[in-house]
């Protein structure tokens, strides 16, 4: 289902809220997004001088972000929408597109179909820097004692631990950037119709009809 | 500034730990100055919107 309100004011058939993300989406979004602060504020407080036990919060709202992200991937899969955070050609031609219109400073001629180029770059570096810090945590998990098992250091040779804790840092410290970014971009005034529908979960008709492609982004009529 | 930490084992061995947390700052500013460069882009040069 892609639209929501059967008739719009004007008594046409056309529905006048186009649904972006369902209510599951939406859950899982803000619950990722509310377990990546708590990961990088108990990660990174410590460090500028806030002290307090971290660990216990930190592993445990991991556990969290692993449950929500395996949920993600599993509705994707279900749903087969897989295709439409894929890059494809007409992506390449977007970008030389807004390229090009940035150079002439004009506004670009292309529609993005429901995710631009950027929104999708965005969730590939949130998907490459999770997924990162998701699988070295794990492994990290073994050098604490959980309600499953009790501490291990040893399964893995020193050297093996420092590159697996530099992946986790390096992952950490790109989600700071990427975050602060996403943030930035959720708050722009004309952005703020992503923002609501992350929120809601709908777009308007006339938003759809301004700002995206309807042959790369099909919806009901 | 150094880009990893390091620590010695029990033998004398250098050990890598882990990134340096100097470098914390430096994607912090990285994500400012892509948000001031952007919002000027758009305060300053940028067409207005559809």
């Amino acid at each position: 289902m892609t639209t929501l309100s059967g008739a719009s004011s004007d008594g046409s058939a056309r529905a006048d809220r186009i649904l972006r993300h369902a209510l599951p989406d939406r859950v899982l979004h803000w619950i990722s997004a509310a377990c990546v602060l708590t990961l990088l504020g108990t990660a990174f407080l410590p460090i500028v001088g806030f002290e307090f036990p971290w660990v216990a919060v930190h592993w445990m709202t991991g556990v969290v972000l692993f449950g929500a992200v395996l949920l993600h991937i599993v509705r994707v899969l279900a749903r087969g929408t897989w295709g439409s955070m894929w890059l494809g050609r007409a992506d390449l031609a977007d970008v030389r597109d807004v390229a090009g219109a940035t150079l002439r400073r004009a506004l670009p001629k292309r529609k993005p179909g429901k995710y631009s180029v950027a929104q999708k770059l965005v969730h590939h570096g949130f998907a490459v820097a999770v997924l990162t810090t998701l699988v070295t945590g794990s492994l990290m998990l073994l050098r604490i004692d959980t309600p499953w098992w009790q501490r291990n250091p040893y399964r893995l040779a020193d050297a093996t631990w420092g590159i697996v804790y530099v992946l986790h840092g390096l992952a950490a410290l790109l989600l700071i950037t990427i975050v602060m970014m996403h943030v930035y971009f959720a708050l722009r005034p004309e952005k703020l119709k992503f923002t609501r529908a992350m929120l809601r979960g709908w777009v308007t008709r006339k938003e759809f009809d301004e700002h995206h492609d309807p042959t790369r982004w099909r919806v009901d009529p | 500034m150094e880009l990893f930490r390091f620590s010695r084992d029990v033998y004398g061995r250098e050990t890598l730990q882990g990134m340096s947390w100097d470098r914390l700052w430096v994607f912090v500013g990285v994500g400012c100055a892509l948000i001031v460069v952007h919002a000027v882009y758009r305060l300053l040069f940028a067409p207005k919107q559809r």
